[in-house]
């Protein structure tokens, strides 16, 4: 056999091997529920900020906490030991990846979606008026 | 109705331009595609008419953008009054629309480059680019074809948006006077006025549009059945676009470090991977066209890579714009309902470019005689295929997204119930692709020792006596000097030095600076310092900001440092005051003075202005700041600083009130800081033994002492006639602590005392974190050196040929 077709196998296979294995351990997005069930294991949550619940940011201990509800509708504290992210209030979309505790979800890193990224509209006021 | 003050012949202007531009886009393509000169001469023509079309378009958009005409949607959306004029560039590719222009304008420009150049070719080579072109154009045709629309226009006015159309405001022929709306835009997102964004968009685009030269190479050859008379040619474009994609893609990290607080200049998102894999694949298609036109035999191969690497420039354009990575990448763009479009361009190319290899594969010229494992040429392929695996992967790690929208619980076919995500890109991305580093670095070195046709094993080792052991010595030298132990760093460290020594060496002892490899081995030696300053400052990056006291089994350290106002923290090897803050346009700075320690003394040795910006359209955003030193770099950022005014903190000087209720002799503590006891009790209410009084003055005699130990004594007071009470309140001033006898508390028959601390004696403090980089300047230096090695392949290539 050629040398390049050896190499060009072996390539291959590299892939499909990458690619099994990815899609053993590739983890999906899941509701508080499921990490609940996950005992501690990291998982990923998208959720919304459930403004009705308090929203604490601890400077001094760099703790933040708010309650967020997931897909499912299910509700849960979670606490973030990262600094609030700038516009939290604003936020359409959390998703948040970490894991659940018996008191509160503890996520280590979150990504927002904000509603108003790069879209505004001139949306006309017919009450605002000159003279 | 006729409306007032509307510059509808600028709207007029560039519509009609738009539909030129498309039609001599979709003529000149036909016409190219016919034989015969005639045709080849009307294309040719169509072509530049359409390129000089699209040019008068975007200088109609660029004047209506610099003479603010607020009645345009795509003016109102990214231009105001106050914005600087040398912003403008930048509010204009600040949106699809007008990044597209910006890649239309690139390609128009390579094409009219190509209809001198290409001679022989011009045909199917600029015919491509028409095509290209056409579709290009209809994204921002803007053209209603019943319910559907196709593309979405720069020039359309505000009141004929969708969504406005018969709204009551429409109705007035005056609106633009009318409406205080249309007297300023929402201007360019403060985010993007920075010169990054001014000459990042422009390069990265030209990269891209350059990855279609090659493309449209491929493709003249396939339809000819010509597979040797446009290698030259390619190979050049090949690595312009190679040069200049590199260049894009670097200065986006360069932004991202200096501007952004993203915390480095790699995050791997998905719209940095999908610009990152089309470099990969086309530094792949380029060495094997260098193999080809040295040896021969890999024409299927080289094809192939050309093709990908278009193909995945449209991938990229289709996920960045589509608005399908909504959930998974910080920075793609808002969707503009273009993503049928997007899609149907996607696979007009993919469907046409893939079948007509495959259609050709059988005639295309072979191996005659198998590579010798001893031949550059084989490892330049191993090279090739290695760089493809890994663009690959990026590839379908970055897809997981496209796949939750096929196969996912929404999907057309309906495979798994939950979409799936990586749950640490970051640590995914860099454990699969350091392998990958480690043999494209490897082969990097490796190839200057070879020979095309077959190597003398003798040479080979003995040219590379001085590199195997400079390196080796280095490698040891950095890992000690770093306490850098991780089998695969080691070793991707080795490699990389391996390469960028055995360059140096090659270039300066075997081939005694011959301009004739002094491209590629130098843009080789900026490759593997590319890597090594990657490796060495990601992997050796400490964060100095770690609160060492704050550590909990289930919380990782804290990141963060609070400082007050005044006050000097330690911070690795330094120590950092805040002194203040100053206001700058948009930016609030805070300054931070670093101290080194020397003896016993603290001297001050740099400053550094890490700054908010105070964005009321996307939130407020932390720029960082950073020093620079030659060996590292340290990189501050605010991760929390109280941004209200005095105004929104509340009118009131005093807060944090407090009800105490003492007895005598009983104390309380105080805001966690002091220490309050009721010391005695003072009345006086003349004729009480009477049975009745006119008054009552009560007063609390409280001893206050300090966390210091120091102790204030006030006295609040209280006094009573008939239903009236007053109170006269007591201060420490030095303290910024009030007392005020409210009342009695009838019940218990205790003195209820209201405490509360003036504003100001709160100490205002922020938070911040702060990294240092280790010799992240290597990674600088390299991309410079790769962009000069570049440009002199090609200078040298070109004066050749």
């Amino acid at each position: 056999m050629k040398n390049s077709q050896i190499a060009i196998i072996i390539a291959i296979a590299v892939l499909i091997g990458y690619t099994l294995v990815r899609l053993g351990n590739s983890s999906t997005y899941s509701s508080f529920s499921d990490a609940t069930a996950l005992n501690g294991e990291k998982t990923t949550v998208i959720g919304y900020l459930d403004l009705e619940e308090s929203m604490d940011f601890n400077p001094k201990t760099v703790q933040f906490a708010f309650t967020a509800r997931d897909k499912k509708g299910n509700s849960s504290r979670v606490i973030y030991n990262q600094p609030k992210p700038q516009d939290f209030e604003r936020s359409e979309e959390i998703t948040m990846t970490g894991y659940a505790t018996d008191s509160a979800f503890i996520a280590t890193d979150i990504l927002m979606k904000c509603p108003s990224k790069y879209n505004e509209q001139n949306e006309v006021d017919s009450d605002k008026i000159y003279k | 109705m006729e409306y007032v003050g509307e510059h509808l012949w600028a709207a007029n202007l560039g519509r009609g331009l738009t539909a030129l531009a498309f039609t001599m886009a979709l003529l000149s393509t036909v016409a190219y595609y016919l034989k015969g000169d005639d045709w080849k001469s009307l294309g040719r023509i169509a072509f530049r008419v359409h390129a000089i079309s699209l040019f008068g378009l975007i200088g109609t958009l660029f004047f209506i953008m610099a003479n603010h005409y607020f009645e345009f949607d795509y003016v109102w959306k990214h231009t105001s009054l106050d914005l600087p004029a040398r912003y403008l560039f930048s509010a204009f590719w600040e949106g699809q629309e007008g990044s597209f222009l910006l890649w239309m304008f690139w390609n128009a420009v390579l094409g009219y480059i190509l209809t001198y150049s290409a001679k022989a070719f011009e045909g199917p080579v600029v015919g491509v680019f028409a095509a290209v072109q056409a579709f290009l154009v209809s994204m921002i045709l803007g053209v209603y074809v019943g319910d559907m629309h196709i593309g979405y226009s720069p020039f359309i006015l505000v009141r004929e948006l969708q969504d406005n159309i018969g709204l009551p405001w429409t109705q007035f022929s005056d609106y633009l006077t009318r409406f205080p709306n249309f007297a300023d835009g929402s201007g360019l997102n403060p985010l993007l006025q920075n010169y990054w964004m001014t000459i990042h968009p422009p390069t990265l685009f030209l990269g891209f549009a350059s990855t279609l030269v090659p493309f449209s190479y491929a493709i003249a050859g396939l339809l000819r059945k010509d597979y040797k008379s446009w290698i030259n040619s390619a190979l050049i474009w090949s690595f312009f676009s190679v040069g200049i994609l590199g260049v894009g893609i670097l200065m986006g990290g360069a932004w991202a470090y200096e501007a952004l607080s993203f915390g480095g200049f790699w995050a791997w998102d998905p719209v940095e991977n999908t610009s990152l894999v089309p470099w990969l694949t086309m530094a792949a298609g380029a060495h094997l066209l260098l193999v080809q036109r040295n040896k021969g035999g890999v024409i299927p191969s080289a094809l192939f890579m050309l093709i990908l690497t278009f193909l995945l420039v449209l991938y990229s354009t289709f996920l960045t714009r589509s608005g399908v990575l909504g959930d998974s990448s910080v920075h793609a763009f808002v969707d503009l309902g273009l993503s049928g479009q997007l899609l149907i361009y996607l696979l007009f190319f993919t469907i046409g470019s893939i079948a007509l290899l495959l259609f050709r594969y059988k005639g295309l010229p072979k191996k005659e005689k198998e590579d010798r494992m001893d031949s550059r040429e084989f490892w330049m392929f191993i090279g090739a295929l290695t760089l493809l695996i890994s663009g690959l992967q990026i590839t379908l790690s970055t897809s997981y997204p496209v796949f939750n929208q096929l196969f996912g619980p929404e999907g057309f076919i309906h495979l798994y119930d939950q979409d799936k995500v990586l749950s640490d890109p970051i640590e995914h991305y860099n454990a699969i692709q350091v392998p990958f580093a480690i043999i494209i670095v490897l082969l990097i070195g490796v190839g200057q020792f070879l020979s095309y046709h077959r190597t003398s094993t003798k040479m080979f080792f003995q040219r590379q006596i001085l590199t195997l052991v400079l390196t080796t010595v280095l490698t040891g030298l950095s890992a000690w000097a770093l306490s850098m132990w991780n089998p695969m760093y080691i070793l991707l460290l080795w490699t990389s030095y391996y390469a960028i020594v055995g360059n140096l060496e090659f270039l300066i002892r075997w081939a005694k600076g011959s301009w004739n490899v002094a491209g590629s081995t130098v843009a080789h030696v900026g490759f593997g310092l590319i890597i090594a300053g990657a490796l060495v400052s990601n992997a050796n990056k400490d964060i100095i900001s770690q609160n060492k006291t704050f550590i909990h089994e289930e919380f990782p350290a804290n990141e963060n440092l609070l400082i007050h106002q005044g006050d000097t923290v330690q911070m690795g090897d330094y120590w950092v005051s805040w002194t203040g803050q100053e206001e700058e346009g948009y930016y609030l700075n805070y300054v931070l003075e670093f101290f080194k320690e020397q003896g016993d003394k603290l001297v001050s040795t740099f400053d550094l202005k890490p700054r908010i910006q105070l964005n009321e359209r996307m939130g407020n955003v932390a720029e960082p700041s950073t020093k620079h030193f030659i060996g590292r770099d340290i990189y501050t950022h605010v991760t929390y600083a109280d941004l209200r005014t005095m105004e929104e903190k509340g009118e009131e000087e005093w807060k944090n009130e407090f009800d105490l209720e003492l007895s005598q002799g009983e104390s309380h503590f105080l805001y966690g800081k002091y220490q309050v006891q009721l010391d005695t009790m003072v009345v006086e209410a003349p004729g009480r033994s009477e049975g009745g009084f006119d008054y009552a003055v009560l007063g609390a005699g409280l001893k206050v002492t300090t966390m210091e130990d120091s102790v204030f004594k006030v006295m609040p007071i209280y006094a009573v006639q008939g239903d009236e009470a007053s109170h006269v309140d007591a201060e420490i001033e030095s303290l910024g602590l009030k007392f005020r006898f409210e009342r009695i508390n009838y019940e218990t028959n205790k003195p209820v005392i209201t405490a509360s601390e003036h504003v100001e004696a709160e100490e205002p403090f922020i938070l911040v974190k702060a990294e240092v980089f280790p010799w992240i300047n290597l990674l600088w230096l390299g991309s410079i050196l790769m962009a000069i090695g570049t440009v002199i392949a090609m200078v040298t290539r070109i004066r050749r040929s």
